[in-house]
């Protein structure tokens, strides 16, 4: 039993964003299932730090429970990069495929290992898939990127993709890039189609390509010892807990994308581009190559078994039909 | 005693203030350099924004240690400037001793935070966090020998007021 | 938690810096949890509490006040003010706000604001005859309109953290950082035979004006390079500061010819100083911070208060009230973060715009940069001018007032608060 002191960095609304969506079923599986002997408490926002330091207490056993980012987690886990495979998923169902299959337990098991003090329960959904926008011109073809300056965070492997497509990549704070847009520091950025719509930068863009190029999940993770000090029927449930929580995730998400805080809303500020399957192919082609040498050259052996077995599962979940 | 310890402090303050305006002037070129590239060379260099951060907080956890021996830390002295010289000299050195308190805390777990930081992979030039996490212990190891430092040169002295102030 | 509340006023009487009182009181929250791994995170949330890159802003004002009084560029645009309004009563104070004005068109942080003028204007007005504590009042009241008219970083981090429009609170924002400036110039004139303002003797004559104008082109043209800077897209609001020091040094290398690199080396080092000086407390405030939110303090705080009325007016003035109160001991980033998403669905229960409820914190969180013991504004003024934090306080009473005044109208109004925003059609 105990309290799980749980961090994430999203506002504490579970109608409003997949984390706190995610978090808020977590903790009513979990606290109804062992009649109140584990409770969680959720604190959102980033009150108690960033994404890094959630990570960092959550193994130092400070907090018990996180929903970490890619971003966040890859200074202590440099293999997360290989997720960056861009134009890797056909759509969201392959994701889905793909974390709950063979990759994730092998991810999972690999952070596991790599930190040593947490276990990873799921791989819950951010939000969907990463738009670009910017205030030069549509893009739908590679040539488009051409010269568009575009905001990414200080990630190599984000950069390089952007440079691959042909644009031209800056690192720039976060909060600076809202300001950035509207003076025209930078002409465009990437992030999911929720934080797009939150961060309101549809006011200072004109433009937004569906381009589905990343997938970014959460990792969803618990302080070791933590997990160990539970009886076997409290890990039965704190397991069921997850799993819903990463169901929760998925389905919040993709409302959120249908209603007025996601492409529904946005079409009406902005003007949407979707790529054929050509272009997207070309994209593809243009990128996967640069970043499988980025992953040789600065990531590991065991980085790249990863990366193989990524490529292999989202073939065949790209390649599955539902119920078929 | 009093005077030794004023010129040791005296003496490692210089040495810290160039440190520390050499970190500032890298920190205006730093960011100087990320505006030239992204307007003029496009060479879409991945580390000024970062790197500009850590060298802030170098430069500003070093001059910590500044502010301790010029005594330039605000504080609020209308109260204890009421107090009768003897309790108000008793009370600014035990304020000193709780401050060098606080830094050495500190300095005690910020070596394992730096050493943590070893594990730990920085975005930029492919190092480790550890050598810009080692600001906050490196920071607190000097502020801490400087607090002692001014703690044995001033005792408690160092809030009467002296002529300048008496005439503005 | 009444441990590290005694353990900081306790210190804070007796002389301790604020910095290291509130780094104290921290401290006793984290043995007050219970356990050494919680005293661990300390260093984590210095390092990370400074890890910002729009702080940057705040070292680059200081520096480029520090090149400009070096090299005259100050004394140019002081002279410039007198000949212009130097016949009036307190015509340099009158200046220093009018100069916040357009100073906030540059930045989007108070503290930057407080940074340059304290470095330059200070220190002209107190040759003007000035008293010192007098002048850091009317630079820090000044201060506040900096994030209140766009640019504003605050604005950025509610918007994007409320999902509220950050253009529309741009917006909201205009005519409550004009209504600032002409309510503190009125303050200045009433006050002005009591403070014993100094004023010129005649008026200067229109020959005057205009030589005096232009001889000082070239320090005219430094807003206005920052300004082309950031509105034609090269620079952001926080690398604009490093425009600023450019220029100020470009000026003074090859223009004036009076910069030498024995000065130059002086004006790193104070800056350093004074930045150490007030980072120091951002860093302490973080530890302390952590351990409120870990404790769900300012939540049980809000719960508390919060439960006593529904009524839209007393709502209004209990939140307003709140935050000012959690303002003189809190930094308001950390407020924002914690009290925002509590405070927020309450505005909307009593029929509050978002836009509307998202102006009255911003207002009342950059009002409380200047309320001690904790205020940032005046940490800046402080240590860039030496003068005492009690003493600027004091001469600061009834800008406070005054500003609290306006923070109050446009709460209750919401005709005046909502209507630049409507007119752009931000709001409904
Ligand atoms: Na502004
Ligand atoms: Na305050």
């Amino acid at each position: 039993g105990g309290t799980i002191k749980f961090g994430h960095d999203n506002k504490a609304d579970p109608f409003e964003n997949p984390a706190h969506a995610c978090t808020a079923v977590f903790s009513n599986i979990l606290e109804a299932g062992t009649n109140g002997s584990v409770d969680v408490e959720v604190f959102g926002s980033n009150q108690l730090g960033t994404a890094a330091e959630h990570v960092q207490q959550v193994r130092d056993g400070i907090l018990q429970a996180t929903l970490t980012s890619t971003g966040a987690l890859a200074s202590y886990y440099p293999r997360i990069d290989v997720l960056n495979l861009p134009f890797a998923f056909a759509d969201n169902s392959s994701t889905y495929e793909v974390f709950d299959g063979a990759f994730g337990t092998a991810l999972a098991a690999d952070i596991e290992e790599t930190l040593g003090d947490v276990v990873v329960l799921g791989f819950p959904d951010t939000g969907g898939f990463f738009a670009v926008t910017n205030s030069k011109r549509p893009i739908a073809d590679l040539a488009d990127f051409e010269g568009v300056r575009v905001r990414t965070m200080t990630l190599p492997s984000h950069q390089k993709i952007m440079q691959a497509l042909g644009a031209e990549a800056y690192p720039l704070a976060w909060g600076e890039v809202y300001s950035g847009l509207q003076t025209g520091v930078i002409d465009g950025q990437m992030n999911p189609v929720p934080i797009i719509s939150f961060a309101n930068f549809a006011e200072v863009q004109e433009y937004m390509t569906l381009t589905n190029h990343l997938f970014s999940p959460y990792t969803f993770m618990i302080n070791r010892a933590f997990y160990e000090d539970l009886t076997d029927q409290e890990r039965t449930v704190l397991h069921h807990a997850a799993e819903n929580c990463v169901t929760a995730s998925r389905g919040i998400s993709r409302i959120i994308e249908a209603s007025d805080r996601g492409l529904a809303g946005l079409m009406d500020q902005i003007e949407v581009t979707a790529l054929t399957a050509e272009q997207r192919k070309a994209m593809a082609d243009a990128t996967q190559p640069v970043f499988e040498t980025h992953v040789a050259e600065n990531l590991d052996a065991k980085a790249g078994e990863l990366l193989e077995l990524l490529k292999t599962e989202v073939s065949a979940a790209n390649g599955n039909t539902y119920l078929d | 005693m009093k005077s030794w310890a004023g010129n040791v402090s005296a003496r490692i303050n210089a040495v810290v203030e160039a440190i520390v305006a050499g970190l500032m002037l890298a920190l205006v070129f730093d960011v100087w350099l990320g505006v030239v590239d992204r307007y003029y060379f496009h060479w879409q260099l991945p580390w000024p924004e970062e790197f500009a951060r850590y060298l802030m907080i170098w430069a500003a956890m070093l001059a910590v240690s500044c502010g301790i021996a010029g005594r330039e830390h605000i504080g609020l002295t209308a109260f204890v400037d009421l107090l009768p010289k003897v309790l108000r000299r008793a009370s600014l050195i035990a304020m000193d001793l709780l401050a060098l308190a606080l830094f050495l805390y500190v300095l005690w777990y910020g070596i394992p935070f730096a050493n943590g930081g070893a594990s730990r992979q920085a975005m930029i030039f492919g190092t480790s966090l550890r050598p810009y996490y080692a600001a906050i212990p490196m920071a607190a190891a000097i502020a801490s020998l400087q607090m002692a430092l001014v703690l044995l040169r001033d005792l408690g002295a160092h809030s009467e007021p002296t002529f300048e102030e008496d005439a503005v | 938690m009444i441990w590290a509340l005694a353990a900081f006023v306790f210190l804070i009487l007796f002389g301790m810096p604020i910095g290291f009182a509130i780094g104290l009181a921290g401290v006793v929250g984290l043995i007050d949890m219970g356990g050494t791994q919680f005293l661990a995170i300390g260093p984590s949330k210095i390092f990370n509490g400074l890890n910002i890159f729009p702080f940057l802003a705040m070292p680059f004002f200081i520096l480029a006040g520090e090149v400009m009084n070096d090299t005259g560029i100050t004394d140019r645009l002081v002279k410039l003010a007198r000949v212009l309004v130097g016949r009036f009563r307190g015509g340099l104070a009158h200046t220093n706000m009018l100069a916040s004005v357009f100073f906030a068109g540059l930045t989007g942080s108070a503290t930057a604001d407080a940074a340059a003028f304290g470095r330059t204007l200070v220190p002209a007005m107190v040759k003007e005859g000035y008293k010192r504590d007098y002048a850091c009042a009317v630079t820090a009241a000044g201060s506040i309109i900096g994030p209140t008219i766009p640019p504003s970083g605050l604005m950025v981090v509610y918007g994007s953290l409320m999902g509220v429009s950050i253009a529309g609170l741009f917006a909201a924002g205009v005519l409550p950082g004009l209504v600032i400036c002409l309510v503190c110039m009125s303050v200045i004139a009433i006050g002005g035979n009591r403070e014993n303002l100094p004023k010129a003797l005649r008026g200067a004559t229109l020959r005057e004006v205009w030589q005096t104008f232009v001889s000082s082109l070239t320090a005219l043209a430094m807003p206005v390079i920052i300004l082309g800077g950031i509105l034609g897209g090269v620079v952001t609001p926080t690398e604009a500061a490093s425009i600023a020091v450019a220029y100020a040094l470009f000026i003074g290398i090859f223009v004036y010819r009076t910069l030498t690199f024995r000065s130059f080396y002086g004006m790193l080092v104070r800056t350093a100083r004074i930045t150490g000086v007030i980072f120091v407390i951002i860093a302490f405030a973080g530890i302390l911070g952590w351990w409120m939110s870990f404790e769900r303090i300012p939540q049980m705080i809000a719960e508390g208060v919060l439960s006593l009325s529904d009524n839209r007016y007393i709502v209004i003035a209990i939140i307003i009230g709140l935050l000012l109160v959690v303002g003189m001991v809190m930094d308001i980033t950390a407020i924002l973060i914690i009290l925002a998403p509590v405070l927020v669905p309450l505005t909307e229960n009593v029929g509050l715009e978002p836009i509307h409820a998202g102006i009255i914190f911003v207002l009342a969180l950059n009002i409380s940069l200047m309320t001690p013991p904790v205020g940032a504004c005046l940490f800046v003024l402080s240590s860039v001018t030496g003068e005492k934090l009690e003493r600027i306080s004091l001469k600061l009473f009834p800008f406070l007032i005054a500003e609290v005044a306006v923070l109050f109208i446009f709460a209750f109004w919401e005709d005046a608060a909502l209507w630049l925003p409507r007119l752009l059609g931000f709001a409904q």
